[in-house]
């Protein structure tokens, strides 16, 4: 019997129309949209009133600024837990990645809920009424909770890859432990950092379910802002949409996430 | 040659896919198929909490069945009797399941036994107008969608939609064909029972101003719509809160509790534009005249006395509460601004389980779900099961005005006319029309032409003492309801009354899902707004959402963010281009980065 071959090519083919279908049309879709008017004339419209608009340009910012205080602290919790994690000779620690892992399989909007839930059963509780109406803290928590597994798992995969020698080596030469730390864990983790960083950032700047739950929707981002647009004006949307997408693209050109060296060892899931 | 492959196989598969999925619905090519697009949670859908079920069921406070001694679970019900069993197996052709029909199933019997023809209902269902124009306009086919009052006169004006049958020709000459209004014909339920205060408001287009469409032909709504649901927009207050002074306080206040203080924290507005602009209208004109226009208390004082008539006065409010001229979005701006500093959050279903937790005091609700969230704090447990904090809630209309809407069912262009009606007539008949009200909360367009729907509000709604339970008979109240449930053969002393608690017929459930004719007298349906006026509601809203920051702040902040990324250019390509990298010591040359390589 004669067993059909595939060769690379045609392999790709499922793969291939579905980035065509589901990533390039739609992606040529916003552009279109972003640049013609509602008579869908090609038009500069949306680009000059997005720019002159100091509401969408104050969203953005926003955005940012909380998707950056959203990485810094998932950064800094994280990172002492990978590195414990990492070196530590604990027999079960398996356990411990997992518990951080797990929330991970539970439905995030679910997590988030629960979340709720459990800032309004604080707030209830007497000096905690503050609580109640400080949207940006819970938004900023939410946000946390939700992307800190993608913090730790890369961090956690490039230092447990680093090789134990090279601790050795630098205790060899009369390195202390800071110096240990700057000179050796924290370069060569570089990649975990990275990826980890890319893997917050970004969605955390567009992620408006945990805004508008745990921010009484009173926070809006630019995800929320994008969803808004799209119910009436598709133009402006896309633009809106088409700005983010290149806010993204450079960030992430600027962490190296396009690169392909060879020390990322599968940091960048 | 190989991408031309590749791409050729791209789109063979991709018009492969539609022919297959039409593949399978060629075996039932005698049956026809409805499309629906309704709201969620918009018809009844069978089961428990259902009409059926819960009439012939007896509930524990667990919401399960309980079980006489000889294991019977079922009771008797006044209205699910045998005469409704005999007409449900009259028009379906089975027998009653009391476990809970599902509506839709039950139509597609009907329709079966009523036109001898097989019917499918694929049925979906949206979450806002917006979204379901989206879906019209983008080509997305449908028989029969229910959208809402400015909505509706939106996809009529722009030409989406299909009339209803009238038995005339083109040119308006009546030709013997099916007519949707002639009361004559046996399956018109809906002309035969939908209540004549809707009626006649949609007849005179709900006191809106007569639209044109791209013709230039005049559109009413009576056209195009057939009524589904009504109701008011109005408070969800909890009078226990600001130690039993809210009552008082919220008449006091009236729209303005939106911006007030005291209330800071406590109290919710509408997540979406035009229920949120409504209500900051509201705010804004309650006691000052603005922009031409009269304030709304001092066309209420000018009603009250008699000297507007009502006519005159629904046209007034209507207009302010339509609003949307430059000068008016600048005042009402800050307004909006002060209502987002005020409230606990926008929300769009949120909201009844906030109150019912007894975390907010007021939520700007429509009527229906103030009905829900009146009745879950009654019954005592939240939507979760557990025991709620509140144990009543009341329900508040603003007395210098406030929201009137309805949804209808209308067909867009193409749809399939006769299916349609057909489902529309079915919905229309005062059994389903009460199954559908109990079942999602809001109140049916249907009066019916006998006695069925009084019976059924007065079963909902009537009080009758019992000894059993109440040691002394609770104050009662005749409310009157004639406006809604008069018939064509009305006259002035027949008039239509439910003898009621005072406390529900004046604030409560009654109140809400049956407003009294003076609540209605107050109400503004709302306009839908043209393309220029609804950017500029929508450019509002937005910047009502977001946070607008001062143009330094976005300068600086610009500024930072563009010198870190600067930063991490320089970190990573600053040693691949000469000008940045250190100056050389003396006697020592810089290695240019081209000669590098070659030495590489």
């Amino acid at each position: 019997m004669k067993i059909p071959r595939f060769s690379r090519k045609t392999l790709c083919i499922p793969y291939a129309v579905f980035l065509i279908f589901f990533v390039i049309i739609p992606m040529l879709v916003i552009v279109f949209y972003a640049f013609t008017d509602k008579n869908m004339h090609i038009s500069l419209g949306n680009f000059i009133r997005f720019f002159s608009d100091p509401t969408k340009l104050s969203t953005i910012v926003y955005s940012l600024v909380i998707a950056l205080i959203t990485t810094v602290i998932c950064l800094l919790i994280a990172y002492p837990v990978a590195y414990i994690l990492a070196r530590s000779k604990m027999k079960r620690k398996f356990v411990i990645l997992m518990l951080f892992v797990l929330p991970m399989w539970i439905n995030f909007v679910l997590r988030v809920n629960a979340l709720r839930e459990l800032f309004n059963l604080l707030s209830s509780l007497g000096g905690m009424e503050w609580l109640a109406s400080s949207n940006y803290f819970k938004t900023v928590f939410g946000m946390v909770y939700d992307f800190l597994p993608f913090m730790i798992l890369p961090l956690y995969t490039t230092m447990l890859k680093i090789d134990p020698s090279l601790y050795e080596a630098s205790a060899d030469l009369g390195a202390n432990g800071f110096t240990t730390f700057t000179r050796i864990t924290v370069p060569l983790s570089m990649p975990g950092i990275m990826s980890g960083v890319t893997m917050v950032f970004l969605p955390s700047m567009t992620n408006y379910v945990v805004s508008d739950m745990l921010g009484n929707a009173k926070v809006t981002i630019i995800g929320k802002f994008i969803s808004d647009y799209f119910g009436n004006d598709w133009h402006m949307g896309s633009m809106i949409a088409l700005v983010l997408l290149i806010v993204v693209f450079v960030s992430t050109w600027l962490t190296g996430g396009f690169k392909s060296e060879e020390n990322v060892r599968g940091a960048n899931l | 040659m190989k991408k031309k492959k590749l791409l050729s196989v791209a789109l063979a598969s991709a018009f492969l896919l539609p022919s297959l999925a039409s593949l399978g619905g060629c075996g039932s090519s005698d049956t026809i198929v409805l499309r629906v697009y309704n709201w969620e949670e918009y018809i009844d859908e069978g089961g428990k909490g259902t009409f059926i079920y819960d009439e012939l069921h007896e509930l524990n406070d667990e919401g399960d069945p309980v079980t006489d001694k000889n294991g019977h679970v079922h009771i008797e019900s006044d209205i699910v009797n045998d005469d409704y069993k005999a007409w449900y197996q009259e028009t379906t052709g089975q027998k009653l399941s009391e476990e809970g029909p599902r509506l839709l199933d039950d139509f597609c019997l009907w329709y079966e036994r009523t036109y001898g023809q097989k019917i499918r209902v694929e049925y979906s269902t949206f979450g806002t107008n917006e979204d379901m124009y989206n879906e019209i306009i983008l080509g997305n086919e449908y028989d029969l969608l229910c959208p809402s009052d400015y909505m509706i006169m939106k996809l009529a004006a722009e030409g989406w939609l299909e009339k209803y049958d009238d038995g005339c020709d083109e040119n308006g000459v009546p030709d013997g064909s099916y007519n949707f209004f002639d009361p004559e014909v046996p399956e018109n339920y809906y002309v035969r029972n939908v209540s004549p205060f809707i009626a006649d408001k949609f007849e005179n287009n709900a006191g809106l101003a007569i639209r044109k469409d791209d013709n230039g032909e005049e559109i009413y709504w009576k056209d195009y719509a057939a009524g589904y649901m009504w109701g008011t927009t109005g408070f969800v207050y909890n009078p226990v809160a600001m130690n039993g002074t809210l009552e008082a306080f919220l008449e006091e206040c009236d729209w303005g509790i939106f911006t007030n203080e005291k209330v800071a924290g406590r109290i919710t507005a509408k997540d979406n534009v035009r229920d949120t602009y409504f209500a900051a209208l509201g705010v804004t004109y309650q006691e000052e005249a603005h922009n031409q226009a009269q304030s709304l208390a001092a066309l209420k004082a000018q009603f009250d006395a008699g000297t507007l008539s009502p006519a005159d006065y629904t046209e007034g409010i209507t207009r302010i509460f339509n609003a949307t001229d430059d000068e008016t979005i600048s005042i009402v701006e800050p307004c909006l601004m002060d209502i987002k500093k005020n409230i606990f959050s926008f929300e769009t279903d949120t909201g009844k389980a906030d109150m019912v937790a007894g975390k907010i005091w007021l939520n700007y609700a429509w009527s229906g779900d103030a009905v829900y969230a009146i009745d879950l704090a009654e019954s005592g447990v939240d939507e979760d099961g557990k025991a709620s904090a509140t144990a009543r809630l009341n329900y508040y209309v603003p007395k210098t005005g406030t929201n009137l809407f309805f949804d209808g069912w209308v067909m867009p262009k193409g749809a399939n006319k006769q299916a349609a009606q057909a489902f529309v007539n079915f919905l229309s008949m005062p059994q389903n029309a009460m199954r559908n009200s109990y079942y999602i909360g809001y109140t049916s367009v249907i009066a019916g032409e006998n006695q069925e729907m009084r019976d059924y509000a007065d079963y909902l709604y009537g009080y009758e003492f019992d000894p059993e339970e109440e040691e002394e008979p609770a104050e009662t109240v005749e409310y009157d309801l004639t406006y809604f449930f008069r018939g064509e053969n009305y006259t002035g002393d027949k008039r239509v009354e439910i003898t009621a608690e005072k406390e529900n017929a004046t604030k409560r459930q009654l109140y809400a899902q049956f407003p009294p004719e003076e609540v209605i007298a107050r109400c503004a349906v709302m306009d839908y707004y043209d393309r220029e006026a609804s950017e500029r509601i929508n450019e509002l809203w937005s910047r009502v959402k977001a946070e607008t920051l001062d143009a330094w702040a976005i300068v600086v902040i610009s500024v930072t963010v563009l010198a870190i990324a600067a930063f991490i250019v320089f970190v990573k390509f600053g040693g691949e281009i000469d000008f940045f990298r250190a100056r050389p010591k003396k006697g020592f040359r810089l290695v240019k980065q081209e000669d590098y390589k070659q030495i590489k």
